[in-house]
């Protein structure tokens, strides 16, 4: 027993190495906080895509219905390594693109970047579109008779009507991106994993990769209770959407 | 206004179908200025979605629609699409109401009403919130200005809805069964604000059950069945005397009740 706790739970070891992990947990905060508002803007874009109107957009919705399915398909940990193997490759593009060192931070931080969004933009595209939809067809309806186009329809009426509905599992989603992030320390980023893991193989202890979990659990459990409160507010409120008018 | 004395609203020979359906038989309609049309029918008629054509929410297969002389849906059922129809022009000349009512929750009442002709037409804030007040005022709503939708009763919030649309200035006002989803001591304030409305002078195609406001305030009624218009005329003439039979068994329903 006191073998498992020296393995996982050595508070001296914590102590000794508190600042390195905090210092790979900070990154991994940034990398999530990055990710996940890009992914949120992506999403958003796509699920505007998705939504437009008439014959003439059907190529456009066709193609972003086929990226969503593509990139929700993919695993995040092959399209962070398809990214960072091989766009240092391409000489074609310019060498702010195959090399970013934006705001100071290096290469593989924004690889992890562009493959987290990718993915989770994709997914958090269907998140809005189950808002959208869950939006009364009445109100497209009002918007459009009292002259809006289409687009002002969508960003007065629609759009803040339905992230509000899915703002929840947004943020749930935001969570599962946290915690993915981790995958990033497959291309040497030092995030909290990584510094885990280098901890352990050094010194054959884990409790470095537990202190890892256990900030995350402080990041994590109090955003999974937000949830929780958001929905069952949500549930508690009047519903007063309308049904769908009646055709005839 | 219209045009060198012409209808404000003439409808030639409309067809609409959703599917296998045919909704809508051969329409033929003049509406002149100032005049309300009052359209009974049972349901599935295709009085709902003539009111919808007149603004191309639901855009007709066949036939022409003017409003003010002009011909707002050149072409429909072309591939020109939406580009072939006039929907600037139809959608800020005439205004609907909805049985649903189908006010944004987010806003507030006076956010309802000021949002189109700020977005719009371009209007500043100020001159929306005025005109906005004054209407809703006019509607007798004048301490439920700051008021969310949820937070009205049905009869309120169609009172709201039709602010919103004459907060656009139409020049007519289309009424979808609007009294049909609030409770019966509701019905009274809208048909009110209904009432004065014609009275002012709107043109007005209302789609209705309401025997008595048919009678009271309509210049014209029409009785549809089957996507085609069986009878019309003055509403006395229509409520009381009614030729056809299907007019005669449907009235004869309603009454019952």
């Amino acid at each position: 027993m006191q073998e498992f706790v020296n393995q996982y739970f050595d508070v001296g070891f914590m102590v000794d190495h508190f600042d390195e992990v905090l210092e790979g947990f900070w990154l991994t905060v940034q990398l999530s906080i990055v990710a996940g508002v890009l992914s949120l803007i992506w999403g958003l874009i796509l699920a505007q895509l998705r939504q437009l109107p008439g014959k003439g957009f059907l190529p456009v919705r066709f193609a972003t219905i086929a990226y969503i399915d593509v990139f929700r398909g993919i695993p995040l940990l092959m399209m962070i390594l398809l990214i960072s193997g091989s766009i240092p490759s391409l000489q074609f593009l310019p060498e702010w693109l195959r090399i970013p060192q934006w705001f100071g931070k290096p290469d593989n931080f924004w690889f992890g970047v562009f493959a987290i969004t990718i993915t989770y933009g994709a997914y958090m595209a269907e998140v809005y579109r189950s808002g959208i939809e869950a939006v009364p067809s009445g109100q497209m309806e009002a918007a459009r008779s009292l002259g809006m186009s289409h687009r002002q329809a969508m960003r007065n009426v629609i759009l803040p009507q339905a992230v509000r509905k899915v703002f929840a599992p947004l943020l749930n989603d935001f969570i599962a991106l946290m915690k993915d992030t981790t995958l990033v320390s497959a291309i040497a980023l030092s995030e909290v994993a990584l510094v885990g893991r280098d901890l352990q193989s050094q010194f054959l202890n884990s409790s470095g990769v537990v202190l890892g979990a256990i900030l995350f659990l402080a990041v994590t459990l109090p955003l999974a209770r937000f949830v929780d409160k958001l929905i069952s507010r949500e549930q508690g409120r009047f519903t007063r959407g309308a049904p769908r008018v009646e055709a005839l | 206004m219209a045009s060198s004395g012409g209808p404000m609203l003439r409808l030639e020979n409309i067809h609409k179908r959703f599917g296998e359906l045919e909704v809508l038989r051969g329409i033929d309609l003049d509406i002149s200025q100032g005049e309300v049309v009052c359209i009974l029918g049972p349901s599935g008629s295709g009085k709902s979605t003539l009111l919808r054509c007149v603004n191309l929410l639901e855009p007709p297969e066949q036939g022409e629609i003017f409003v003010e002389g002009r011909d707002i849906c050149k072409g429909p059922g072309s591939a020109a699409g939406e580009a072939g129809w006039e929907l600037d022009f139809v959608r800020q000349r005439v205004g609907i109401v909805f049985q649903q009512f189908n006010l944004f929750p987010h806003k507030t009442a006076l956010e309802n009403v000021t949002m189109a002709p700020e977005k719009v037409l371009g209007k500043p804030g100020e001159e929306a919130r005025g005109k906005a007040t004054q209407l809703l005022e006019r509607v007798g709503l004048a301490d439920k200005l700051n008021e969310y939708p949820e937070r009205l009763s049905g009869g309120q919030q169609q009172r709201v809805a039709i602010a919103r649309a004459l907060a656009m200035d139409p020049h007519v006002m289309l009424f979808d069964e609007v009294t049909s989803a609030l409770d019966p001591e509701l019905v009274k304030e809208v048909l009110d604000v209904m009432r004065e409305l014609a009275n002012e002078g709107m043109t007005m195609m209302v789609v209705t059950h309401e025997l008595g406001f048919a009678r009271e305030v309509g210049d014209k009624v029409i009785f549809m069945d089957e996507g085609k218009i069986v009878e019309q005329g003055k509403p006395a003439d229509v409520l009381d005397t009614p030729h056809e039979e299907r007019t005669k068994k449907f009235l004869g329903l309603v009454l019952e009740r």
